[in-house]
């Protein structure tokens, strides 16, 4: 056991990557770019070491290059149930396999009372392990998290409702979809236009596309973000607050996923037939699995039990 | 003749415009002059709090639960301490409130205030209370304030927030839950 934590907290350094909070940089606009498509990847079956003792129900599909900027999403995660700890129980076992060094909360991170012992019983408890490695999670706000999580620190949020960070040459912008006022707008589109990264990455609560029965589209807050998201060159936006998982076909080449389904789920959610839908699960809880190499962003979606129920890669917009 | 009469009409035409343009203006004016009163009272809220916050230790950026729980309720409870007699209506005056009444009959016309009213009164039906000096629950799910209807009300301090709850629309601040202030009827 000692040696699997050693291999692991040794495959945590190796892929290395500084993240910066409210990092600017200094650029001007960028010009519409073309659209991305997503196509099937092509596995390539990463395994755990055999002295693990410990199978994956799914290989990993993804290519595991060197240097790539490997992360995870999950949402509406924070029942305390005991789906999310099995959830939080197959991300560590996949971490190993695909050593993800960030996981990207988007919202609903704690149902109910925000004291300290829910803390533990909805978060800590449920990822300790990689928090124990050193995994660090991003968190952004649902409609169920009061904005004092933003001092939390294991949310990572430096104190802020909304912030950017950077790892490995992709911005990733935590947006608070509760309270999309002019401030927030005018610090987003300011950070944008500056933003020289090739890879602008969103990701906050409520859904601007979805085919959730219950939920669905937000169309005020479509209206306001799509348009920034196309002019200044967001390639991907991952949201939750459905209680599924949902892959939207591309949008004005920008691909949505709805990622909500790490600790609450609802059965028969999606709509069937929706023309939004490139893939949809609602069967069962998820998680997904990222890796960004390059010009092509790759991902996997897992259920609560490791098996894959989407897969593809999405080339960068400005590629 | 005739032409005498076509140059009357126009001129009882412009007088026309001319004077409705002068009542929308006048109107919007009032409007811009009554949102900066509400802005003025809002941040006045927001610098006595401020000036509490100040005297107690700082809450860390990267906090622990327990840290954040007792800065929280410390400082919920001097708050409320020199807030003693607050009333319904100090922010949301008759005035602001009328003001900000129509802005949200503008923006939400027809199906949009009817899926709009169905969300907030599922929040209303999860007994959320509606009072001056009384704590959002912090169990209690909020409503996300719709973005577009966001930017058409009067921009409040980053510390505020506005939160609809039925026929409500409240004045929350964002670090204790604390409703500030209340005006009904705000979606009729």
């Amino acid at each position: 056991m000692r040696s699997i934590r050693l291999l692991n907290l040794a495959l945590i350094f190796a892929v290395g990557g500084i993240w910066t909070v409210n990092g600017v940089l200094a650029q001007g606009e960028q010009a519409p770019p073309p659209p991305a498509t997503a196509e099937a990847a092509k596995p390539q079956a990463a395994t755990l070491p055999a002295s693990s003792g410990v199978k994956l129900p799914s290989p990993v599909v993804l290519p595991m290059r060197e240097g790539s900027v490997k992360i995870a999403v999950i949402g509406d995660t924070g029942s305390g149930k005991p789906e999310q700890f099995e959830v939080g129980r197959m991300l560590n076992t996949y971490q190993i396999a695909f050593p993800f060094d960030s996981v990207l909360m988007v919202g609903d991170n704690i149902y109910g009372p925000e004291k300290a012992h829910d803390m533990k019983a909805k978060f800590e408890d449920a990822y300790q392990s990689m928090l124990d490695k050193g995994v660090k999670f991003y968190a952004s706000l649902g409609n169920h998290d009061g904005s004092n999580q933003r001092f939390y620190q294991h949310f990572n949020m430096n104190g802020e409702e909304y912030y950017k960070l950077e790892k490995g040459g992709v911005s990733f912008y935590a947006l608070n979809s509760n309270y999309m006022d002019k401030r927030q707008l005018e610090w987003f589109t300011t950070r944008l236009a500056e933003d020289t990264n090739k890879w602008k990455i969103a990701f906050f609560h409520h859904p601007p596309f979805s085919s959730g029965k219950f939920h669905g589209s937000d169309e005020s807050l479509r209206k306001v973000l799509h348009p920034i998201f196309v002019k200044h060159g967001v390639d991907v936006v991952f949201t939750g607050h459905d209680h599924f998982y949902e892959r939207i076909k591309p949008q004005d080449g920008i691909t949505y996923f709805v990622a909500g389904s790490s600790g609450q789920l609802r059965k028969g959610g999606v709509k069937k037939n929706s023309p939004l839908t490139a893939a949809a699960f609602d069967q069962d809880m998820t998680f997904m699995l990222v890796e960004i190499a390059g010009d092509e962003l790759h991902f996997q979606a897992l259920t609560r039990t490791g098996q894959t129920i989407d897969s593809g890669v999405i080339k960068r917009r400005g590629a | 003749m005739w032409h005498v009469r076509i140059c009357y009409s126009a001129i009882v035409i412009f007088l026309l415009c001319a004077v409705s343009a002068a009542a929308q203006s006048s109107s919007s004016n009032k409007n811009q002059g009554e949102a900066a009163e509400f802005e003025q009272r809002a941040r006045e809220y927001v610098r006595m709090r401020e000036g509490i916050e100040g005297q107690m230790p700082k809450l860390p950026k990267a906090a622990t639960a327990e840290q954040i729980e007792a800065h929280k309720s410390e400082l919920l409870k001097r708050v409320l301490a020199a807030r003693t007699g607050a009333t319904q209506g100090q922010i949301f005056t008759p005035a602001a409130s009328a003001m900000i009444r129509s802005i949200i009959a503008t923006e939400f016309k027809g199906r949009q205030r009817e899926d709009l009213k169905k969300e907030v009164f599922e929040i209303a039906a999860q007994g959320v209370p509606v009072a001056v000096n009384v704590e959002y629950p912090e169990s209690k799910e909020m409503l996300e304030v719709p973005a577009t209807l966001l930017l058409a009300l009067p921009q409040l301090p980053k510390q505020l927030r506005y939160r609809l709850v039925g026929t409500y629309l409240l004045l929350v601040d964002r670090e204790n839950n604390l409703i500030i202030d209340f005006m009904p009827n705000a979606l009729p």
